[in-house]
């Protein structure tokens, strides 16, 4: 195996007409026969090393009702120890290793984090095999922790783009569990003190090898970190839970929704548009994220008029946001005067119609496909910063092989190709548009 | 009053070229910061936010050759582009750039640094931006950094780090051109820069910067001269009135430690014991939010932290001669503010009181020894801290702290917390709706007893009876309310 990460062929790809892959490092991915899949990518920083622990269960897991949040507010759960390691073991092995640990939920996922120096590789493992598979907490433990998931509710109420989302995702969706944040709603949140018995059916559900994926990334070899996975990970116990997410059917004309916030603040203008579940081997996914680079970037046409020329508008973007099921291809700006709102709603959809009126130049093309090839490079800094990247991807195919599938349908893209993706998803009847406006001083 | 020198090692003879901190590698990935030993502090009066401004004309403004938007084209491609961060004493630009794409980047941003643009649209722009940062930004959508920024305002009252580091939205309005190239002129000078490559460069790369660099005013050197901040006497508290869900504390006082000073590594050990950032092996997290799930965390801090809520790591490049030590209480219900404030006061007591066991002292030294590698994970953050390392006259920060750590003992962390840790005189900020009542309630040290959703210690309930009825020896001319509108202006 060639563990050399290939820099100058990745610089060469950069510029070159046939790309070769975009992942820069070998990697090893292994099957164990339990299900779980464990991934080790060996890199040049040295001493470091960065574990990701990837469960494919996030909210849009909670497909049973009063339940939204409860991915998340598991995720706080599997820090409350177990009967080898009590809470404060825990912390002390993590202590004593000088490692930095967190979590994060997301809807599709959940995933465990943890960076360390290479001593300490075997203890972090087993650590973390322990809680996976022994997890163990009190009612009363139960109870606290679900206070300080309503402290993290708390903590992000200031925001007023967490109401816009949240109001953007509960009038675009209906069926599905996208309908709500990762948080949850807030009557949910109040609630979860009660669901103790439901905490132990969702760890029975979703915490099994099938469903999560062990990635190390950093000064390790393969065959030391499988056989510390074989050890500590081995008799982990398959599952047989399957969930049934409910399809959102075909929106049926443009929906709105407006949010007042309590407070002055700058309004905000999010227009959303049903799109298909990410893919490695149908262009339309990757050709929805270049259309938001040249729609919504800094370099597009747009910003310049909005924000350098014109002055109304602070922060513009466009993004489609991979998913697991069919999401939405979303454009926000953030208005400096709220009667500019509706013109601004009018320049973005200008926008999105030129996409399918006129074809994209070339030039124009290729300057966004370089962008994306060095994005991605710049990103390739650290251990951890790898790790982070793939967790993303691994929860959508569990392989970094896709990232090199995605990049490959990038340098496919013809402007014929953003033409027909633009004519197939920004129509009128799938749009959602939610506006916020402060309250005046 | 009492003035604070900064150390003659960050001095630079007159006219010598910038310093430079060097970290080649084989990455073909190249970190640039040039870092320019002026901020906020240097801000004049009437014109606060001029460090900041200027330093966004220069880093998000066109050059006098490319528009911004002309600049935003060729970085594109690049997938590259300026950051800049203003503090009290130190303007840093970074970037960084593929090895593929150094020499067009830097063309641009030589440019951008060194001939600069001024144009009138920019400034509107920019000016702008620094006002809806305070306005909006913070004072608007982030009760905890205003809670944080508020409470270094009411510390460094009549100092120069008294107002934020974007400045006043009055003063930011006046700040014309001409100040800015004024301002640039004096405060942008060799003797003031420390220049700091890292990655895969060329060895010419380093001439070339010098060579550009080397045009600039010769300058001296920056001695920042800052006045102690005044002592605090007793508790003193600011309520922000702001109609919120939740109640947002900090607290702190001024040390006078800071990297350099023979107290660092112990105070480091008991902020880190006390209260480490975003984790939860801290005394505060653990007895405020795991026990009694009050709130999302509880930290402790020695030097600033800005952006604390969306970063595990702190930035680089905030060095200053002057610190003070902070708490941060993470928002609260509204019914359970008030013992969350006792609570937090009576464990920084207890801390002061009792200092650290054996096992905890070694426990913390231990994770810390280990953990100071992953600051500088990147070559940015790596870059970053040596060139803060150059300013404070210390060895690399991970050798530093780790050389530090190794001399310690036991009693000399809990003499260093006696020493500098104050538990009688500080200054409180509360964000919350009703800040009369407020007022009212916490001048009358009205009891706060809690009442939990599941059974607890003996321990935690007998623990309670006290902190509930923990007096806050406030004098009502010591508490401010500042309605939200008026923070900032």
């Amino acid at each position: 195996m060639n563990l050399v990460p290939i820099f100058l062929s990745l610089a060469a790809a950069a510029s070159a007409a046939a790309p070769s892959k975009i992942f820069p490092y070998s990697y090893d991915q292994h099957d164990m026969p339990n299900g779980l899949r464990v991934i080790t990518v060996p890199t040049e920083f040295p001493d470091v090393v960065a574990l990701y622990i990837v469960v494919q269960a996030g909210s849009r897991n909670e497909v049973e009702p009063g339940k939204t949040g409860f991915a998340h507010f598991f995720e706080h759960m599997m820090f409350r120890g177990t009967r080898e390691f009590p809470p404060e073991k825990f912390q002390g092995v993590l202590q004593a290793a000088g490692a930095a640990n967190n979590a994060f939920t997301s809807d599709d996922l959940t995933a465990y984090h943890t960076t360390f120096t290479k001593p300490d590789l075997e203890t972090i493992l087993r650590l973390e095999a322990d809680r996976f598979q022994n997890l163990e907490y009190s009612e009363a433990a139960f109870k606290t922790e679900a206070l300080a998931v309503l402290g993290e509710y708390n903590k992000n109420s200031a925001a007023p783009a967490s109401k816009l989302f949240e109001r953007l995702r509960e009038t675009a969706f209906r069926n599905h569990t996208y309908r709500h944040t990762t948080m949850g709603f807030l009557d949910d949140i109040k609630d979860m003190p009660n669901q103790f018995d439901y905490s132990r059916k969702f760890f029975d559900r979703y915490y099994r090898p099938e469903y999560t994926t062990i990635l190390v990334v950093g000064d390790v070899q393969p065959a030391q970190v499988k056989s510390l996975v074989n050890r500590y990970w081995g008799g982990w116990k398959r599952g047989s839970y399957r969930a049934t997410v409910p399809a959102e059917p075909p929106q049926d004309g443009p929906r709105r929704a407006h949010v007042d916030w309590p407070s002055p603040t700058l309004s905000w203008l999010t227009m959303a548009y049903r799109a298909p579940a990410y893919a490695d081997t149908e262009k339309d996914t990757a050709v929805l994220d270049v259309i938001s680079f040249l729609g919504f970037s800094d370099s597009s046409p747009l910003h310049r008029k909005l924000v350098l020329a014109e002055q109304k508008v602070d922060v513009l973007n466009g993004y489609y946001a991979d998913h697991v099921d069919p999401y939405l291809f979303t454009v926000s700006a953030r208005v400096k005067k709220k009667e500019d709102l509706p013109s601004v709603e009018d320049e973005v959809t200008a926008t999105l119609a030129g996409f399918k009126d006129t074809l994209v130049s070339t030039t124009r093309l290729e300057e966004v496909k370089r962008h994306l090839r060095y994005q991605f490079a710049l990103r390739m800094d650290s251990s951890e910063a790898i790790a982070s990247t793939l967790a993303h991807f691994i929860a959508l195919r569990r392989t970094p092989e896709t990232l090199n599938r995605l990049y490959d349908l990038y340098a496919s893209i013809t402007p014929e190709d953003v033409r027909q993706v633009a004519r197939k998803y920004f129509n009128e009847t799938s749009r959602t548009t939610v506006t916020l406006t402060g309250a005046s001083k | 009053m009492r003035r604070m020198v900064l150390f003659a090692a960050t001095c630079v003879v007159a006219g010598a070229q910038p310093r430079t901190v060097l970290l080649p590698g084989k990455s073909p990935l190249v970190d640039l910061r040039f870092a320019f030993l002026t901020g906020a502090a240097d801000d004049p009066p009437g014109k606060e936010g001029i460090a900041s401004l200027t330093a966004s004309m220069l880093a998000r403004g066109g050059s006098r050759t490319l528009s911004f938007e002309q600049i935003s084209q060729r970085f594109f491609p690049m997938a590259t582009q300026v950051s800049v961060q203003v503090d009290k004493h130190m303007t840093t630009f970074s970037a960084q750039t593929h090895i593929d794409n150094l020499d067009a980047f830097y063309a641009i941003l030589r440019d951008m640094l060194l001939d600069p643009g001024w144009r009138p649209e920019d400034l509107t722009r920019l000016r702008d931006d620094q006002i809806n940062a305070l306005r909006t930004g913070i004072r608007g959508n982030n009760d905890e950094e205003l809670g944080k920024e508020v409470l270094y305002n009411a510390i460094y009252a009549g100092h120069p780090y008294g107002h934020h580091n974007f400045g006043k939205v009055s003063s930011i309005g006046s700040i014309t051109i001409e100040d800015m190239k004024a301002f640039r002129k004096a405060r942008y000078t060799q003797a003031n820069l420390i220049l700091g490559l890292a990655g895969g460069y060329p060895p010419s790369f380093v001439k070339r910067v010098l060579a550009d660099f080397g045009k600039l005013p010769a300058g001296k050197a920056a001695r920042p001269d800052v006045p102690t901040p005044k002592k605090i006497d007793g508790m003193s508290l600011t309520i922000i009135d702001k109609p919120t869900r939740a109640a947002a504390i900090s607290f702190g006082f001024p040390i006078d430690v800071r990297r350099g000073h023979p107290d660092y590594a112990a105070l480091l050990v008991a902020q880190s014991y006390f209260g480490q950032h975003r984790s939860s092996a801290g005394q505060m997290y653990q007895r405020i939010r795991e026990l009694r799930g009050l709130n999302y965390g509880d930290y402790a801090y020695l030097e600033y932290f800005p952006n604390g809520m969306f970063r595990f790591e702190p930035e680089p490049n905030l060095a200053r001669p002057q610190q003070i030590f902070q708490v941060w209480i993470r928002p609260l219900e509204l019914p359970t503010a008030h013992f969350g404030l006792r609570l937090a006061l009576h464990e920084l007591e207890r801390l002061v009181r009792e200092g650290l066991s054996e096992e905890a002292f070694e426990r913390t030294r231990g994770f810390l020894s280990k953990y100071v590698s992953l600051l500088v994970k990147t070559k940015s953050a790596e870059l970053g801290y040596a060139i803060d390392s150059a300013y404070y006259g210390i060895p690399a920060y991970p050798a530093y702290v780790r050389e530090g750590l190794a001399r310690l003992t036991r009693d000399s962390v809990n003499r260093a917390i006696r020493k500098h840790l104050d538990t009688g005189n500080m200054h409180v900020v509360l964000v919350a709706p009703e800040a009369e009542k407020w007022k009212r309630r916490l001048l009358a040290n009205e009891p706060s007893p809690m009442k939990y959703n599941a059974p607890k210690p003996d321990a935690v309930l007998e623990e309670d009876k006290t902190v509930e009825k923990r007096p806050i020896p406030l004098r009502e001319d010591r508490v401010t309310i500042i309605p939200v509108d008026r923070v900032f202006e």
